[in-house]
């Protein structure tokens, strides 16, 4: 995580082989697009009407997506070497038609012990056992089950770099 | 069919070594005989020849040495010695006498004295007396008289052959002595015999010889050398001759000996009788060894091979070899059936294990499509509901309200209206947002539907169809029955199923024979039958000019009224609560019976009346 201006940023990094799937992320994981009558219409709320309660400062994600396991290790090892690594990296499992998800998510916790590594996928052949086996520490791994709520894995995320 | 290449077949094979080894046995028979049995025989002829020729001669002298013998009893005798010197006259009327010659077997004896006088002499031809002098071997000039009537020394004799005027003769001479062999030599006592026909015929009857003396045979003696023997092997006979001397020492006689060939000849009829015997017996042993080979190996492999092509044309694996022999032949045939048998059981898992396998990929990849597919669709609602949820925030109710307050001066008013345009073209912007993701969850929503007309494409792939023994699909359709179960349920399975084959998927036919079974368990379960029986059996029946077998399951549980029966393969259909639901249902088992070419019905009598459902398959071919 960083911080810019008192916002904290979780830098993510997702790999996912359909485009669709990608869209998600980058609209759960991505800053809201506010539109100019929006900016218009919340001035306007603001001097006409009484205010709501404040939200809390929720961290916003600086995401990076790709589709192909070697990219997201090109990604990793990139970041690592910058010295700007990723906080947490999603990975489906299923990726043809390079390496799948694992063998990705094996040679990103060779790169990065620390990085917090998130399986999504609509089905895995690969038992959860291999996969703590393949990517340790079992802490630091997760696995979530497609379909799902990207904005609910947007709050997992969250409270996951919280108890990082 | 195979494109291989056949040789001879291995019968014929073995046919034309048999006759090539009896031909070969044959020949090398007839080259033994001939070579080395008969030549035996030959020289066991010719030693008879030799025997014979030596017997005959040794005939001869046997009669010269009893002639010997006899003149060496007379010549020393006092009487005699007497007589010839003149001092006994009656010795001659005594003794010199016919009969004396006749019990002598002589034909001529005659007495000289020592000046060769002849003192006496008598001459027997033909039983008549003739004059000594008829022989010739005694007149002065004849060159043998001096050896025999000039005997003056008590030491010498003479003994042999001569030849005289009238034929050969065996002649012996000696001195006469006193009885005690002492001198002084009186005169010279000279006895003969014909070698004429008689002693000829006395000879052979004595030797069984046929010998034959020549006296006049030029050439014969000529062509022998003298003492020396000689034979001629002849057709009917082998010719033994030897030249005899005379007591000069010159060629005399050829005596002859003819042995008949019938050594060789009974050789030659035993080498005969020997091959006929040899040739008959190697014909039966190798007829018979053929019949063993035929019997013990070739019929066994030409089954064994035939067994083979029938596995490969029916592809039925548990076909067994009809072997029962337990030589190697049979232990091949043997091993052969348990190799089979570890084929289909390995054949029979790789089909589970390929159909569990592509059941799994299919259902993995189905999952992990629609899964992924789903996944923006969800999204884009999610996202769809957070936009409406902003839109509720709206506060157009309360700006409405406030243009309507007439406290609410014109400005703020203006300000109003212009939240609440602002607030409709934020719902139109939310509208378009919406229509938006609705769009990409219809997108999604086809594209699932199209992950699932893939999967229908497969759905329709028909399944590897295999000959399948029922007795061995039922043993395991059957275990689907709980096993704490089966005291309570009388399974009774048909003896005889082991006859029939079918040609079917072998997962499917195990699904839908599992599926009726444990049907009608269950209906037995509910029905509450105190003694719950299912019976199983089989019997083969045409449908539409195609031999099919009938696999029937009957059970005597809850059964199914007439209503039921038309609809009981319909799909959605059961009997049971959805609880109680276990398996692919009876509408899953028609289409699946009917994907492997048969058809299924049911029967029943009614409620509480049991039923049965009956499975046609095609009949195996071959099977």
């Amino acid at each position: 995580m960083y911080t810019v201006e008192n916002q904290e940023f979780i830098r993510v990094l997702v790999a996912d082989d359909d485009e669709h799937v990608l869209e998600c992320y980058r609209d759960a994981f991505g800053e809201q697009e506010t539109t100019n009558h929006m900016k218009a219409l919340n001035e306007l709320a603001a001097e006409l009407f009484d205010p709501v309660e404040d939200i809390v400062d929720q961290p916003k994600f600086d995401i990076v997506a790709c589709n192909q396991g070697e990219d997201a290790v090109r990604q990793a090892a990139a970041a690592a070497e910058k010295g700007t690594p990723f906080d947490v990296i999603i990975l489906d499992v299923r990726m043809p038609p390079g390496i799948d998800g694992v063998a990705a998510g094996s040679a990103i916790r060779a790169l990065d012990p620390d990085v917090e590594i998130v399986f999504v996928t609509g089905y895995s052949d690969v038992p959860l056992e291999e996969l703590q086996r393949r990517v340790p520490p079992p802490m630091r791994l997760h696995y979530f089950n497609k379909p799902l709520s990207f904005t609910q894995l947007a709050d997992d995320v969250v409270t996951m770099m919280r108890e990082h | 069919m195979s494109n291989r290449a056949t040789s001879l077949p291995l019968q014929t094979k073995a046919s034309l070594t048999l006759a090539v080894l009896i031909c070969m046995f044959i020949v090398a028979s007839w080259l033994i005989l001939r070579q080395v049995i008969m030549p035996a025989f030959d020289d066991l002829e010719m030693t008879a020849a030799k025997s014979d020729l030596k017997r005959a001669e040794m005939a001869l002298r046997t009669d010269l040495d009893n002639l010997e013998a006899v003149t060496a009893d007379w010549a020393p005798w006092d009487d005699i010695h007497d007589y010839v010197r003149g001092e006994n006259p009656g010795f001659k009327r005594s003794n010199l006498v016919r009969p004396t010659l006749d019990n002598l077997g002589l034909d001529f004896m005659a007495v000289y004295a020592l000046d060769d006088r002849p003192v006496w002499a008598q001459l027997l031809v033909d039983g008549e007396q003739q004059p000594i002098t008829a022989l010739g071997i005694f007149s002065p000039g004849d060159a043998a008289a001096p050896l025999l009537t000039s005997q003056d020394r008590a030491d010498v004799h003479t003994a042999g052959y001569v030849a005289t005027r009238l034929g050969p003769v065996l002649v012996s001479s000696r001195p006469i002595l006193r009885s005690d062999d002492a001198g002084p030599v009186a005169g010279v006592l000279v006895m003969g015999q014909f070698l004429d026909d008689a002693r000829l015929g006395r000879l052979r009857d004595r030797t069984e010889v046929d010998m034959y003396w020549d006296l006049d045979d030029e050439a014969a003696g000529l062509a022998a050398p003298l003492g020396s023997p000689t034979f001629e092997v002849q057709a009917d006979g082998i010719s033994g001759r030897k030249v005899l001397a005379d007591i000069h020492g010159n060629a005399l006689l050829t005596l002859h000996s003819q042995t008949p060939r019938s050594i060789s000849g009974l050789g030659g009829q035993t080498v005969s009788l020997a091959l006929l015997f040899l040739t008959v017996a190697g014909l039966l042993v190798t007829v018979f060894v053929w019949v063993m080979l035929r019997v013990t190996i070739l019929k066994p492999i030409e089954r064994l091979a035939g067994h083979m092509t029938e596995i490969r044309q029916s592809g039925n694996l548990l076909h067994r070899m009809p072997v029962q022999s337990n030589d190697e032949i049979g232990a091949l045939a043997h091993q052969f059936d348990d190799l089979t048998g570890e084929v289909h059981n390995a054949r029979q898992a790789l089909l589970d294990q390929s159909f569990k396998a592509g059941k799994a990929d299919t259902a993995a990849e189905v999952l992990h499509n629609i899964r992924n597919a789903m996944t923006p669709m969800i999204n884009g609602l999610e996202r769809l509901g957070r936009s409406f949820k902003v839109a509720d925030n709206l506060r157009i109710e309360e700006a409405t309200a406030q243009i309507a307050d007439p406290e609410c001066t014109h400005e703020r008013r203006e300000k109003f209206l212009q939240y609440i345009d602002a607030s409709f073209r934020h719902v139109a912007g939310v509208g378009e947002a919406a229509t938006e993701d609705l769009a990409v969850a219809t997108s999604q929503a086809r594209q699932i539907e199209g992950i699932l007309a893939d999967q229908e494409k497969f759905a329709n792939v028909a399944p590897i169809a295999e000959t399948l023994g029922v007795d061995e699909v039922v043993d395991e359709a059957v275990h689907v029955i709980p096993r704490g179960a089966r005291p309570g349920v009388d399974l009774e399975i048909l003896d005889g199923l082991d006859t029939f084959a079918v040609t079917a998927h072998r997962i499917g036919l195990l699904q839908v024979l599992g599926n009726l079974i444990l049907n009608a368990y269950e209906s037995i379960q509910r029905s509450k039958a105190p003694e719950g029986r299912i019976h199983i059996e089989a019997a083969t029946e045409t449908l539409d000019d195609q031999e099919m077998v009938r696999l029937t399951i009957r059970d005597n549980g809850g059964g199914f009224n007439e209503n039921t029966s038309e609809r009981i393969f319909q799909r959605g259909f059961t009997s049971k609560t959805e609880a109680e639901t276990n398996g692919l249902g009876l509408h899953w088992c028609a289409n699946a019976v009917a994907s492997m070419g048969g058809r299924i019905r049911a029967e029943s009598r009614g409620l509480g009346q049991g039923a049965e459902f009956h499975v046609l398959l095609p009949a195996a071919q071959g099977g």
